[in-house]
């Protein structure tokens, strides 16, 4: 700021001349948390937070790839979430929501 | 040719015994035997042997005893006992002689009877052999065999076992421990002819009932090792006759020398002494003795000289360890080393008693900022000597080792008293923490001590106050960027790995991985943003954590309005976002943000780092000067802990000014327009960075909750599988389960035990008070 010297007896007088914001962001570093859009975060087959990978996938301790995308979490229509991997097991019994016994299909995919 | 003819025939024997008998002479007293006759004879063995009608090899056999029987009687009467032996019994000036004339005598016997064996050799294939074979088939025993024959060879010895051994051996044997003592008193300095002939006569009583090994030294050296091993010798004459007397003789003298040495050594002199005494003993029976008898007379000796002499040993074994007078433990453990292990324990818990005091003292009167460096380098310095001293005093040996690893572990988790926690856990994972922050420090030097930081990790008993401790700190430096390198921060998570296995890593790995995952999504953003010709006109950086792996509890989110400036940003980010991914939603996690403002309104222009809370209360002067604590925090729908926690560093850096030194509601606030600051680029220091003693006890408490999870999941598990179990093997069980990551004290397994039937998963059984059982 080669010209700091000379503007500072006047530096307050030509502030509102001055186009410019006194305070601008320049840089922001935000950090912010993940989870699954869910009403209940604990998968109600496996009984764990739909967060962590599902019993099965823990037993056969998968390595998280990339953000553990290998267990994700499954929508019915009945806006009932659950573990894709508990999911795709209990339909093969029984194609209902375990929760509110409706006709199990899927809404949508957690990715 | 005819006479070697194969060809049974009709003989006399005295014909043919006559002058076999002469050669026989000849060869018994290793006389020249011209080659013609020696051949001569082999025939004269087989004509004898395969004789019509009647084949005369049993007489053959009671001929040659006769002759040798009466060879022997005369070799004792005339060349081993001279003539004046039997009346100058006492006259020492003799007893030399027996020894050496036995030992002559033995020796042209022994050797004969070798050349005799092999001249009758078809009488020992044929007829004896076959014999005894026939004789073990029928019905395994060859005494009762009417022949009884020995093959020539044994037969000789035999007679020489009879006649010889078993008359002399008393005087043979005082003479050689005479020899032997002899040689103790001369310091192992008995002229080489003597140790030769003494060794002749007590390895005679070995052969003497080994023929096949001494027939066979000579005769057939391919057979050799067939017929060497130990276990097949028959020791019996050796060990009545001489090893016994032997030992026992061995054994007064030592208890005599260890007196004497006793009365004239210091502790330390008597085991160098006992080190020389062992050794000389060692080259003395190697000298002289059957290799047998060798491990018998150390055994001896360690008798008498430690075994007896323990007390004195170890009488000065404290004094020893506490001035680590190395040469001292050094032969000490020479000493002990031979004996059985549970004798040494005096010196093995003497050694970690001292190990301990030596790791309290240099860990316990630790105070300061800097103590969880001190704490692990301190120990690992008195690890390493020890380890160090282990293997140059103690042979590396494992009794030792151990007794390092239970005075280590003991140090390290010691609580300061019964109250109070222990803190090591925190320290070491502190002193990882200071390692992978940013620093002066290379990489390799880094990589060093972080190795060397696991062998103290190691001794941990909480190692799950540890993983708290560690993954909070770690989840500092990813967030704020402090990692010195991310190589190091992914060596040390495999490095507890390795430790501890995939589950307790699983959170830090999956920390780690959202770190190098959001790199990539700013990256993608920015090229995103790039492509839309979108200018956020900030320069932003977004880490998006997943819920659940990080040690940041929901109840952290604070309520803020979020000032228009970021709103943007804030947008655009969470657009993409859940356009790259669905079914996610995402929590602004804004006590952990912080960012650059650059102030315009001073003489100078200054960027300025802070926290976002911050940023949003000094934008709220953009258009006015003055604004009361009320009003600010309204806007911000900030509580009171985080407006004061950030309002008050703001005030401290005198970039707004307070007009009273509490900040309450009506208190101004003012932006001070005559600040100034040598550094164009600085930051306002921020308490969130430093570990508050709140958090600290918030991490204590939050391990006591997962380990309370722990037990009953373990009880539950347990008595799933067992259905009906006893209070003791229930804890035991329990105790046993828990020790990778904790030891948990029995209060917190019984207070499980009472949740667990509070909720009804176990009960007591109706007939014991101290016995459970499952309910399904």
């Amino acid at each position: 700021m080669a010209d700091d010297g000379e503007n500072s007896v006047d530096n307050k007088p030509t502030d509102d001349s001055k186009p410019e914001k006194m305070f601008t962001l320049k840089k922001w570093n935000a950090v912010a948390m993940w989870s699954w859009d869910v009403e209940c975060d604990i998968c109600a087959i496996c009984r764990v937070q739909v967060m962590d990978s599902c019993l099965r996938c823990q037993a056969e301790n998968k390595r998280d790839v990339l953000g553990r995308q290998d267990c994700v979490v499954v929508w019915g229509e009945c806006n009932h979430s659950f573990h894709h991997c508990c999911m795709s097991l209990w339909v093969k019994q029984n194609n209902r929501c375990p929760l509110c016994q409706q006709e199990w299909s899927i809404q949508r995919m957690g990715k | 040719m005819a006479e070697m003819s194969l060809k049974p025939k009709r003989v006399e024997f005295g014909e043919i015994w006559n002058p076999l008998s002469r050669t026989v002479e000849s060869l018994i007293t290793l006389r020249a035997v011209d080659r013609k006759v020696w051949n001569a004879c082999f025939s004269d063995v087989y004509t004898l042997c395969v004789a019509q009608p009647e084949p005369m090899a049993d007489r053959l056999y009671t001929e040659t005893k006769n002759f040798l029987e009466s060879h022997v009687r005369d070799m004792l009467a005339n060349k081993v006992m001279a003539k004046h032996d039997a009346a100058n019994a006492n006259n020492t000036n003799s007893r030399p002689d027996l020894l050496q004339r036995y030992y002559t005598t033995w020796t042209e016997y022994s050797q004969g009877i070798q050349y005799l064996h092999k001249l009758y050799n078809y009488l020992n294939q044929q007829h004896i052999k076959k014999q005894k074979i026939t004789d073990t088939d029928t019905m395994y025993s060859n005494q009762t065999s009417a022949a009884g024959q020995m093959e020539i060879g044994e037969l000789g010895l035999n007679i020489w076992r009879v006649i010889m051994v078993e008359y002399l051996a008393e005087d043979l044997v005082r003479h050689i421990l005479e020899g032997i003592a002899a040689d103790r008193a001369s310091n192992g300095t008995l002229d080489s002819h003597r140790v030769q002939v003494i060794n002749g006569v007590i390895h005679s009583f070995v052969e003497v009932e080994n023929y096949e090994k001494v027939i066979n030294d000579v005769v057939n050296n391919v057979d050799n090792e067939k017929t060497q091993k130990p276990d097949s010798l028959n020791l019996k004459l050796y060990q009545e006759h001489f090893e016994g007397p032997m030992l026992e003789a061995s054994g007064a003298y030592y208890m005599i020398e260890a007196n004497k040495l006793l009365q004239r050594c210091t502790v330390s002199q008597y085991l160098q002494e006992v080190i020389k005494i062992l050794e000389c003993e060692t080259k003395r029976a190697e000298k002289f003795l059957h290799k047998t008898s060798l491990p018998k007379l150390r055994k001896q000796c360690e008798e008498k000289f430690i075994n007896d002499r323990l007390g004195y040993i170890y009488s000065e074994c404290r004094d020893m360890v506490s001035e680590e007078r190395r040469q001292d433990l050094r032969n000490m453990y020479i000493v002990l080393k031979p004996i059985q292990d549970n004798l040494k324990a005096e010196l093995i818990q003497t050694f970690l008693e001292h190990i301990k005091n030596e790791g309290l003292e240099t860990v316990y009167a630790l105070k300061g900022e800097n103590i969880h460096i001190a704490f692990v380098e301190n120990m690992l310095k008195v690890h390493h000597k020890y380890q160090e001293l282990i293997a140059d005093v103690f042979e590396n040996d494992s009794l030792f080792l151990s007794a390092l690893d239970k005075a280590c572990a003991s140090v390290i988790n010691r609580r300061p008293s019964e109250r109070q926690p222990c803190r090591s856990a925190e320290y070491v994972a502190k002193y990882c923490d200071t390692l992978l922050k940013k620093s002066k420090t290379c990489e390799a030097e880094i990589d060093q001590k972080l190795t060397n930081n696991i062998t103290i990790f190691k001794y941990i008993e909480d190692k799950d106050v540890y993983q708290k401790f560690y993954s909070r700190l770690l989840a500092k430096r990813l967030i704020h960027e402090q990692s010195q390198s991310m190589d190091a921060e992914e060596g040390m998570i495999n490095r507890l790995k390795q430790a501890c296995g995939y589950e307790f890593t699983n959170k830090l790995h999956r920390m780690f991985t959202d770190i190098s995952v959001s790199t990539d999504l700013n990256n993608k953003f920015n090229n995103h943003l790039k492509d839309n010709d979108i200018d956020l006109g900030i320069n932003l950086s977004i880490k998006v954590l997943q819920a659940g792996a990080w040690p940041l509890g929901s109840t952290q989110v604070i309520p803020f309005a979020v000032p228009q400036e970021f709103e943007k940003s804030i947008k655009m980010f969470e657009d993409y976002y859940h356009n790259l991914f669905s079914g996610r939603k995402l929590t602004w996690l804004h006590h952990m943000c912080h960012g650059e403002l650059k102030l315009s309104h001073l003489k100078k222009s200054y960027i300025v780092t802070m926290q976002t809370y911050q940023m949003a209360i000094i934008l709220l002067f953009e258009t006015c000067d003055t604004l009361s604590c009320r009003e600010i925090q309204n806007t911000l729908q900030l509580n009171d802990e985080t407006f004061q926690k950030h309002m008050q560093p703001m005030i401290e850096s005198k970039l707004l000014i307070a007009n009273s030194e509490n900040l309450s509601g009506d208190t101004r606030i003012e932006l001070n327009f005559d600040y100034t600051n040598k550094r164009t680029k600085f930051k306002i220091s921020s308490a969130l960075q430093k570990e508050t003693p709140q958090e600290v006890e918030h991490t204590i408490n939050s391990v006591d909750e997962d380990r309370k999870l722990f037990l009953q999941a373990a009880i539950v598990r347990i008595m799933k599988a067992r259905k009906v179990l006893k209070h003791n093997a229930l804890i035991q069980e329990v105790l046993s389960l828990s020790k990778v990551s904790f030891t948990p004290n029995i209060a917190m397994i019984k207070k499980c035990v009472e949740s667990l039937i509070d909720k009804q998963y176990i009960e007591r059984t109706a007939n014991s008070g101290d016995e459970y059982s499952y309910m399904a």
